[in-house]
């Protein structure tokens, strides 16, 4: 009974009042991993636009838009052609790695506050899962960049149904605010 | 959202997320049927490569395995006969002189180039993904035929991942 009892309180949000938020055991444990999943992303903002500024610079040999030519040789088949035509188009080039970093930068900030935490985890496994189809082949260490896809990519895609739970933004938000009504469904914010 | 709804989601979930992640590793290194790691030492592909009869070599390199972050360098490019004897072949003393010039890259970023220190070649270093065109020529006339074109890595290899550095070309009169 007081398991159904929470499963309704949890789960349908139509019956959960404001300020009536609970926070589970488990819930409580999940920020260690959304903070370092948030950095993951963030701090490729912070060296790009704040250590070495020069790999924003399409003129400086540290410009991150030759990364991408190393993503090439294997990058899966569909991608490829769109990478080599974005490759020879400089500006193309640079209004992808700026909406790129930028997208890191907001949802990665996103991630480790917990503020929109499910749409924050949409984005971020969009990101590190397209990633893991160019740039998976590559890592001379071991299978590096297919791991770094697909552990920040699950990671973030499991956020899409947890929520960031305690210790987030959300947590507070959800107090006066519910979620987002599309149609008859709610997407409960935290 | 009953629990029952919530139970089949997760495990539909649980699949796609799995299913990603296998995915991701059978594309990029066919880990479930012959797993090849492609950063492990360089490549090159010759595809396009011609030779032309007044000795002309457009030899056309594409670099398609190895580190993202350290170039290839290829320090002998040679000419062969069929039966593998040498026609002509410059070392990497004279590659790392090649000038800029002869060199194009189908990608402005990261440009393959050649490597000198002083007066002494080094060879030609093509970086991760580039496609070059670099132009090389023999001082005589090449009788129209097969040949060989092959070029080796400074690691003493012309081969890798089972492919040859290497194409046959066609010379006619």
């Amino acid at each position: 009974m007081i398991r159904k009892f929470l499963y309704e309180k949890v789960y349908n949000y139509n019956l959960i009042s404001m300020a009536q938020v609970t926070v589970e055991e488990t819930q409580k444990f999940l920020p260690i991993l959304r903070v370092t999943l948030g950095w993951m992303f963030f701090s490729a903002f912070v060296r790009r636009a704040i250590n070495v500024p020069a790999k924003l610079n399409p003129s400086s040999s540290a410009y991150v838009g030759g990364k991408l030519i190393t993503f090439l040789p294997h990058a899966w088949g569909p991608i490829k052609p769109m990478l080599v035509s974005v490759l020879q188009n400089a500006g193309e080039l640079y209004a992808f790695i700026i909406m790129f970093t930028a997208l890191e930068a907001i949802f990665g900030l996103f991630m480790m506050l917990g503020f929109l935490t499910r749409l924050s985890g949409l984005v971020l496994a969009g990101l590190a899962w397209g990633i893991g189809l160019a740039a998976g082949w590559l890592g001379s260490t071991c299978v590096d960049e297919w791991q770094i896809a697909a552990m920040e990519g699950a990671a973030a895609f499991m956020f899409i149904f947890t929520g960031s739970r305690w210790l987030s933004v959300d947590y507070f938000l959800a107090k006066k605010w519910k979620g987002i009504k599309i149609g008859k469904y709610y997407i409960p914010l935290w | 959202m009953n629990g029952k709804i919530v139970t089949i989601i997760a495990v539909l979930m649980m699949l796609f997320a799995t299913g990603v992640t296998f995915g991701l590793y059978q594309i990029n290194f066919q880990g479930f049927t012959h797993l090849t790691n492609y950063s492990k030492t360089p490549a090159y592909s010759l595809a396009g490569t011609k030779l032309y009869s007044n000795g002309t070599l457009f030899l056309q390199v594409s670099r398609t395995a190895g580190p993202d972050t350290y170039g290839g360098f290829i320090v002998l490019v040679q000419v062969l006969y069929p039966n593998g004897s040498v026609f002509y072949q410059w070392t990497g003393q004279q590659l790392g002189m090649v000038p800029p010039s002869n060199i194009k890259n189908e990608i402005p970023l990261h440009p393959s180039k050649a490597i000198k220190i002083g007066n002494y070649g080094v060879g030609i270093e093509v970086p991760l993904g580039q496609n070059s065109t670099i132009i090389l020529q023999i001082p005589h006339p090449v009788p129209p035929g097969s040949y060989i074109v092959k070029v080796w890595d400074a690691d003493g290899q012309s081969a890798a991942y089972g492919e040859k550095f290497q194409i046959t070309v066609e010379v006619t009169s």
